[in-house]
């Protein structure tokens, strides 16, 4: 074992038996974590990049996982073949691990301080209760935790999403251990949380001196984070490098596929991205030869019969690839300028017609306490929120979680019954609709919505899903429901012959074109698009994006697109508005939010995305705090208590939604006392 | 066409898979299928008969008077003494008897002997007869048709009731569950036994009106977990994207969310059914069940008790009764197994 390495992986082979067979989830994978440096692990679901977290930590349920065959080197033992009670010592002392959910990896009935010294009570027995509690209050400290005398006292679901994660860390950081595994720590985080979280990581590393694994799917994260990346595909490496010279220089077409495919901020919005076609294949059928033979532009006959080795293509920079480094074909070239021509807008004329005007919406939800159950609040989801979308535009809405997108949607078709305020269907007032009278309305307007295992009923085929809408609204005979069917599965890329199976058999991307298909088949003026692609891997995010854009032009869709990723919202978008606290704070046109956001709010959204380039290292602007409950949302600018410019009025006075003044032309709306 | 999900098939083999499960359904089956041509195995009728020259199966239809085969009686054929009556007579005349040549109402009496008979081949009793001469294979299998359809109606009617009161408990919510949660509340306190002893003292009760008064207080149990299920199911997106198409009400609960709940109402059945069987059981043995002479386990179980040196009465039944619960609790935990696949993991 060479001096810089703390942790040597060798032809590390994990396997799974499952119903259908053992399946390596693992298949031979080398690589090194040097001292002190992050290793960045990336690929999409399914490709074993956990795995290979859980096999350096042995924690594989038993008794389906086996680690089958090569070693784990840390410190000259051999991890795989440790005995359990040695495995217990290295565990959360010498490496630890933070996993992707903090709301489920906190145990919810004990104190965070009990949870906490549990870590020291396991490995430093001989340490007294006051010895922990200070060295506990220590260690939140550290983590930025505010008031941590008080958090040792709470319990889990008092503390929010980002907190949680904080003390995931700093209780994977007690033992003060030489390697931290990160498994996607911040995928379920807000991005101006996850900024915090990121930057949390990198100075506690810089403080101690350890070495992190940090395990994404974000290659903005990776190019923020990481001095080595291992890029993954279907269980084996596909390239290994340092981070500049892999985002430089991409040696494995899946690499290429990966960094064209993602919409950047920079870009121009509404052009279409560069897609890696199909999915990655299922381990129970790979193929022979290279894995990504059937996604690759670039395959020859010889990928279909032989296993690409590893192959050197710069200074420790190796790709698994038959043709490493070769000339990219045009599917994965970088945008050229020549590509970047913007469609005209469709149907210049219909363009002023404000088709949906939302006027002064107020969404409360009432809660009820007390032994008599009366209405003791107000849960302000939706307050005073004014927006129109044209006819063939897309409109963005982006926005911390639990700022109010979705129930803004929701409320715009009528799931919601709304508390004050109007809603304009072309001039048709539909706020205060029956049910019965929506039903004609609900023609026009449909929903996509983010959870492509969620919103599918499993227990009717692909077919019944599609029919449903035209029975609903008793269109069409049987056999003409049947033929429109058929249709909308052409549409939106899908085989005919999925009309008989049932959603399961489907990918998450291909259960989201499902999705599309249903809200697209009374052929509707307005779809309400509620995170659709944020459940979905990079290359299929690509993939619906595009569709989306298609279909738009081809039936003039209207589209309110919600988001959290100001990227994809940006890239989709015309106008994008802003949100924060049930309140639209900054709403104009896409590029304008880009180039000069006016919000500070909006400011800080979009530095605390992660850039996918690891040469621009800008200031970051990281929000401090979380959201503030919706319950009691702050008196004045509901953004003061976050804001890095807040002045005495914004704590008082209230901003109202205005035209910034000198912006003649295009309309650019901003609620902020300092504009 | 019915289009089986491939989840479904998939539970299914998985239930097939599991060894102990499946074959106590093969053999539950084989039970329910034997009780329901018990009229073939388990008769006093003959099967076939032979009389000059013409075939005749009395087995089903309208009795056959003992002057049709020559006989001096106009009351239905004695087929056991007609058998031997065809030996002697020789005449190529011939007769097929059922296995236990003897249906659940008869006494077979026997000149200075008292019943109950011990089991004996020769005569065909193969598990000997109850305290009245009654063959006890024929009141076993006669019993097991009347307590296996009481409770497989039973399931029937209180899944439909419990279900539908559960689901709409529910989707409503609010006002309408709490009043409901109350209803099932007090109604589960109502001591049922009682009940069903003051009511079988005024009438007596006949099967239907048994299982009137038994699902009256038997419906209380599903509708908590169908509440449950429906609660959770009405919060997840594709009910939301149901209602965003326009889906009325009725068929969010009937084409969404009740499908979405068979896996759930599936492991509870035959858990259901062994409890449908014990209780009609337990009631018979009280003697406040189906009234005599009809077939019972609980009667036959209470006569066991009583002549205790009568061995083969309670042992026979108390068999019967352990091989018919096992298997349908085998089943039923196969059934959960195969639906619930958590597999047992640890780590280490």
């Amino acid at each position: 074992m060479s001096k810089t390495s703390i942790l040597e992986i060798k032809n590390l082979v994990t396997s799974f038996d499952t119903e259908n067979g053992r399946i390596r989830a693992v298949d031979d994978v080398s690589f090194n974590v040097k001292k002190g440096a992050t290793l960045g692990i990336v690929g999409e679901s399914g490709c074993g990049k956990s795995v290979t977290a859980f096999s350096i930590m042995r924690l594989l349920p038993q008794p389906s996982g086996v680690i089958e065959q090569g070693k784990i080197l840390f410190d000259d033992m051999d991890i795989v073949r440790l005995p359990a009670d040695k495995m217990h010592e290295i565990r959360g002392n010498r490496i630890s691990i933070i996993f992707q959910e903090p709301m489920t990896a906190l145990n919810p009935v004990y104190r965070i301080g009990k949870q906490l010294g549990e870590v020291f009570t396991l490995h430093f027995p001989e340490m007294t209760d006051a010895e922990i509690h200070s060295e506990s209050v220590n260690l939140l400290h550290k983590v930025g935790m505010p008031e941590p005398d008080k958090r040792l006292t709470e319990y889990p679901h008092q503390i929010s999403g980002g907190m949680r994660q904080r003390v995931m860390i700093s209780m994977a950081l007690a033992c003060k251990p030489d390697i931290l595994i990160a498994d996607e720590p911040t995928t379920a985080l807000d991005v101006t949380i996850q900024a915090q979280v990121l930057e949390l990581i990198t100075r506690l590393q810089r403080e101690t001196g350890m070495s992190v694994i940090f395990i994404t799917h974000d290659l903005g994260v990776i190019a923020e984070m990481c001095d080595d990346v291992v890029v993954m595909y279907a269980g084996k490496i596909a390239e290994k490098a340092p981070v500049e010279e892999l985002f430089k220089n991409p040696g494995h077409p899946y690499t290429r596929g990966l960094l064209s495919s993602i919409p950047r901020l920079e870009n121009p919005g509404k052009i279409k991205l560069s897609i890696i076609k199909g999915m990655v294949p299922s381990l129970y059928e790979l193929p022979d030869g290279c894995r990504f033979q059937n996604r690759c532009p670039d395959a020859e006959d010889i990928c279909k019969t032989r296993i690409p080795e590893m192959k050197k293509v710069g200074d420790n920079h190796f790709a698994a690839c038959h043709f490493p480094g070769k000339i990219p074909s045009p599917a994965f070239k970088p945008l050229q300028a020549n590509d970047l021509k913007v469609d005209p807008p469709v149907n210049k004329t219909r363009e002023s017609e404000n088709f949906l005007t939302v006027s002064h919406l107020k969404m409360h939800f009432p809660i009820y306490g007390g032994i008599f159950r009366r209405k003791v609040g107000n849960v302000y989801a939706v307050d005073d929120v004014s927006l129109t979308i044209k006819s063939s535009e897309t409109v963005g809405l982006v926005g911390e979680s639990g700022c109010g997108k979705t129930t803004l949607g929701r409320t715009i078709v009528r799931l919601y019954k709304p508390t004050d305020g109007n809603i304009y269907f072309g001039r048709k007032n539909i706020t205060r609709l029956r049910q019965k009278e929506l039903r004609d309305y609900r023609r026009n307007m449909q929903m996509i919505f983010q959870d492509p295992f969620e919103s599918l009923n499993s227990r009717h085929t692909v077919g019944d899903i599609l029919e449903e809408p035209f029975i609903i609204h008793n269109v069409g005979t049987p056999d003409e429901r049947k033929e429109e069917v058929k249709t909308l599965l052409y549409k939106v890329g899908l085989p005919e012959h999925a009309a008989t199976r049932f959603p399961h058999e489907f990918s998450g991307g291909q259960r989201q074109r499902i999705g599309i298909a249903r809200a697209i088949a009374l052929k509707p003026d307005l779809i309400i698009c509620d995170e659709p692609v944020s459940a979905l891997d990079v290359s299929i995010q690509s993939q619906i994006l595009n569709l989306l854009m298609d279909l738009q032009k081809e039936m003039n869709l209207s589209y309110l697109f919600i988001a959290h990723d100001l990227a994809v919202v940006k890239h989709i978008s015309d106008r994008i508005a802003v949100m924060y606290l049930g309140k639209i704070v900054e709403f104009t046109d896409a590029d304008t939010i880009y180039k000069k956001p006016l919000h500070p709010y909006t400011r800080a959204l979009i530095s605390a995305i992660p850039i996918p380039d690891p040469c621009i290292k800008g200031e970051k602007q990281v929000l401090t705090g979380d959201v503030p409950s919706p319950v009691n949302p702050p008196a004045g600018c509901s953004f003061h208590t976050r804001c890095p410019v807040a002045i005495d009025k914004c704590r008082s006075e209230q901003p109202l939604l205005l035209p910034v003044p000198g912006t003649a032309g295009t309309e650019h709306l901003v609620s902020c006392h300092l504009v | 066409m019915m289009n089986l999900n491939p989840l479904t098939l998939k539970k299914i083999n998985r239930f097939k898979s599991i060894k102990r499960g499946y074959y106590s359904f093969i053999i539950f089956i084989l039970m329910i299928g034997i009780s329901l041509f018990a009229e073939l195995i388990v008769n006093k009728r003959a099967i076939v008969v032979k009389h000059e020259g013409t075939y005749y199966f009395p087995t089903y239809g309208d009795m056959i008077p003992g002057t049709k085969f020559g006989l001096d009686y106009d009351y239905e054929t004695d087929y056991r003494k007609l058998k031997t009556y065809f030996k002697k007579q020789r005449k190529g005349n011939w007769i097929l008897m059922p296995a236990v040549p003897y249906d659940a109402f008869e006494n077979d009496l026997r000149v200075d002997q008292y019943p109950p008979f011990p089991p004996s081949i020769k005569d065909r009793h193969f598990l000997g007869t109850d305290t009245v001469g009654r063959d006890i294979v024929a009141r076993l299998v006669y019993g097991f048709r009347y307590a296996i359809f009481f409770s497989l109606i039973l399931l029937a009617v209180n899944y439909t009731i419990g279900v539908s009161i559960g689901s709409a408990m529910g989707f409503q919510g609010g006002k309408f569950d709490l009043f409901f949660q109350r209803i099932v509340e007090i109604w589960s306190n109502v001591p049922f036994l009682y009940v069903i002893i003051i009511i079988s003292s005024i009438v007596v009760p006949s099967f239907f009106m048994l299982i009137v008064i038994m699902s009256f207080f038997g419906w209380m149990s599903m509708t908590w977990t169908m509440r449950t299920i429906t609660y959770k199911e009405k919060a997840r997106e594709y009910v939301l994207a149901a209602r965003a198409m326009g889906a009325s009400t009725s068929r969010i609960i009937f084409r969404h969310i009740i499908p979405n709940t068979v896996a759930i109402i599936v492991t509870f059945a035959p858990f259901s059914i062994s409890g449908g069987i014990v209780s009609l059981t337990s009631l018979d043995y009280l003697g406040f069940g189906l009234p005599p002479p009809t077939p019972s386990w609980g009667e036959l179980l209470h006569q066991g008790w009583s002549n205790m040196d009568a061995w083969w009465i309670a042992g026979s039944v108390v068999v019967a009764m352990v091989v018919t619960l096992l298997t349908v609790t085998f089943i039923g935990e196969a059934v959960r197994e195969a639906f619930d696949p958590k597999m047992h993991t640890t780590y280490e």
